[in-house]
């Protein structure tokens, strides 16, 4: 990689800050269910329920944040639910890169009609009611999987990803390398794999990391509504979502998966829009 | 010019046609109205009929078409419905006409036009904080770029973008509502004046977003136009300070501001979906969920319908408000 991207993100401190909080949570998110206590669905309810009410933290031995609506152990829970929501997340993302690369790619080296078509479904994409359709989506096909919901975000999503990197390919195709590659007969698809990609990857990376973030929130929002993953899969959305009604007698119910949330959130926030400096991804 | 906003609001129309048509179909795999309307213990020939009166008998393309107004309606309990073919008439789109809610038993124009009110008071409201907000941040961090205000700002606005609604909103509850108790728990309110009080609180946790969002917008504006040649040619010219930055600062940063107000509108509406659930505000995206969930077809596709044209509005707008505020861009 070049060394003055690599020198250029150490000097950003919000992307070091931010890159901090990621491996934390995505450390987390990949031994979560490992260091967890107790099986997530697993009821206590004899423990963690007193009049139906679940305990606090710190109130019962081996249940260091206490107990849910339903006499879970909350910890089990939220580590469980890193891994599922990390995953979604990634998947989602990964989903939405390769879609908008290979868009954004073929859009901006092939150019005309292609690219003219191209670009109308991104704006078609783009003025879909992203809430309204997920929902809808959801219940109809009624899966509510890691890989479909992943999907389902994935598929609506790559947008801005396919812009930029058109945009970049376009900066590329004019490059004078690239030029030098199609004048010594190299076909499209090398050309495509081997100059223009690695001028695209930086700021596909950059982007992919802020997408990563609405991931995250798409997701909890998703679940938070009811349409995300199903009990008793515990995402933090839902746990969030359960949690509500029992607001005032318990608020570290809401309290633990919300800081989860917005530390994921702000920490990927924080990594991409310094990679975004760093590999000048903007639009 | 004229030209660009025909173009534009064609290919509106397209979007919002193929986000109906999707919905349409996609809400035709959600299951057997029928049944989630009449509950588990409906009759064999409740059933039947439920079916007749609302045309869901008919071949699925006959439905779309008939919803659409292309046909004669398939609905029996329409008023368009006459028992002889021939006078038939039409009860979609086209006439204006969006059906009867399986749960309301209202036409569900009239049912929207009850929630609407609810959802735009709630989001003007958030879009005055907003704009209040994220522009005076953002003013203020633009002046004094790299001390600590600028930086103090500047981390809010990460913060800001970082905080879903879902968690700022049961968290203002808690501190706000059940814990000081200067705000209502949640809930409308009877008057006008409870209504914009029951408002102000999830009206502040909608606007978080738009207002980091505007602020940094703002900022970056600002200090680039503080750059500016005009700038320093007024400073030199002896203009007062305070003048220099509102007339030529500050008001050239406000055109990117404006043009933004458009492209959130469709966030405002559709961010009200979950705020309105947190506070159990009796709007437009709590009728939205209610309906997905009964099953309410028609319903779905008129809230459908609304939103698709509200994004496109919103667009249009924007893309209309910059080629206009801005002489350097012509179509």
């Amino acid at each position: 990689m070049d060394p003055r991207v690599i020198s250029r993100f150490r000097r950003n401190r919000g992307a070091l800050a931010g890159a901090a909080l990621v491996s934390f949570v995505l450390l987390l998110g990949l031994v979560g269910p490992w260091i967890a206590p107790h099986p997530p669905a697993k009821q206590f309810r004899t423990e963690l329920l007193e009049q139906g009410l679940p305990v606090g933290p710190l109130e019962r031995e081996g249940h260091l944040l206490g107990g849910d609506q339903l006499g879970r152990d909350q910890l089990s829970r939220l580590l469980h639910g890193a891994r599922l929501s990390i995953s979604i997340a990634l998947l989602a993302t990964a989903i939405a890169v390769f879609i908008g690369v290979s868009v954004g790619l073929v859009s901006g080296y092939l150019g005309g009609f292609v690219d003219g078509a191209l670009m109308r479904l991104v704006d078609i994409v783009l003025s879909l009611p992203f809430l309204l359709i997920a929902i809808v989506a959801q219940k109809s096909l009624d899966a509510s999987g890691v890989l479909f919901i992943s999907t389902l975000l994935g598929v609506l999503s790559w947008t801005s990803l396919a812009r930029i990197t058109r945009a970049k390919t376009m900066q590329a195709r004019a490059l004078e390398y690239v030029e030098a590659a199609r004048a010594l007969g190299f076909r499209g698809p090398r050309i495509l794999f081997r100059h223009v990609l690695p001028n695209v990857a930086g700021p596909a990376f950059a982007i992919g990391t802020l997408m990563v973030a609405n991931m995250i929130l798409a997701e909890s929002a998703l679940s938070f509504l009811g349409f995300g993953l199903q009990p008793p899969a515990a995402s933090w959305g839902s746990m969030l979502s359960e949690s509500q009604t029992l607001m005032e007698w318990q608020p570290t119910l809401t309290l633990f998966p919300a800081l989860l949330i917005v530390i994921t959130v702000f920490g990927f926030n924080l990594l991409g829009e310094g990679l975004r400096d760093v590999f000048d991804a903007r639009l | 010019m004229s030209r660009y906003i025909l173009r534009r609001a064609a290919f509106g129309f397209l979007v919002t046609w193929l986000v109906f048509t999707t919905v349409f179909f996609l809400m035709n795999g959600l299951g057997d109205p029928a049944a989630a309307v009449l509950g588990a213990n409906a009759q064999e020939s409740q059933i039947r009929q439920f079916k007749e009166q609302k045309g869901l008998d008919r071949p699925l393309h006959e439905q779309y078409l008939s919803y659409l107004g292309l046909i004669p309606c398939v609905r029996r309990d329409s008023p368009a419905w006459s028992d002889d073919p021939g006078a038939r008439k039409h009860c979609g789109i086209l006439q204006g006409d969006l059906g009867e809610s399986y749960i309301h038993h209202d036409s569900v124009t009239r049912v929207i036009g009850h929630r609407l009110p609810r959802t735009l008071l709630l989001g003007v409201m958030a879009m005055v904080v907003e704009l209040v907000f994220g522009i005076g941040a953002g003013i203020f961090a633009g002046l004094r770029p790299g001390t600590t205000g600028d930086r103090a700002v500047m981390f809010g606005t990460y913060l800001g973008t970082s905080l879903p609604t879902y968690v700022t909103g049961p968290l203002a509850l808690l501190v706000f509502a059940y814990l000081l108790g200067w705000f209502p728990v949640g809930g409308y309110g009877a008057t006008p004046l409870e209504h914009i009080q029951h408002g102000i609180l999830p009206a502040l946790v909608l606007g978080i977003g738009g207002t980091a969002v505007y602020a940094r917008v703002m900022r970056g504006e600002v200090i680039e136009s503080m750059r500016q040649e005009y700038v320093r040619t007024a400073r030199a010219k002896g203009v007062p300070e305070g003048r220099v930055i509102l007339a030529h600062g500050i008001r050239n940063s406000l055109l990117p501001a404006v043009t933004m107000i458009g492209l959130s509108l469709p966030g405002l509406v559709s961010g009200a979906i979950i705020t309105e659930k947190i506070f159990a505000w009796p709007g437009l995206g709590a009728l939205t969920i209610e309906a997905i969930n009964a099953l309410d077809a028609p319903m779905v596709l008129a809230v459908t319908l609304l939103f698709a044209v509200m994004v496109q509005i919103g667009n249009l707008l924007a893309d209309v408000g910059v080629a206009l505020m801005d002489p350097r861009i012509q179509y």
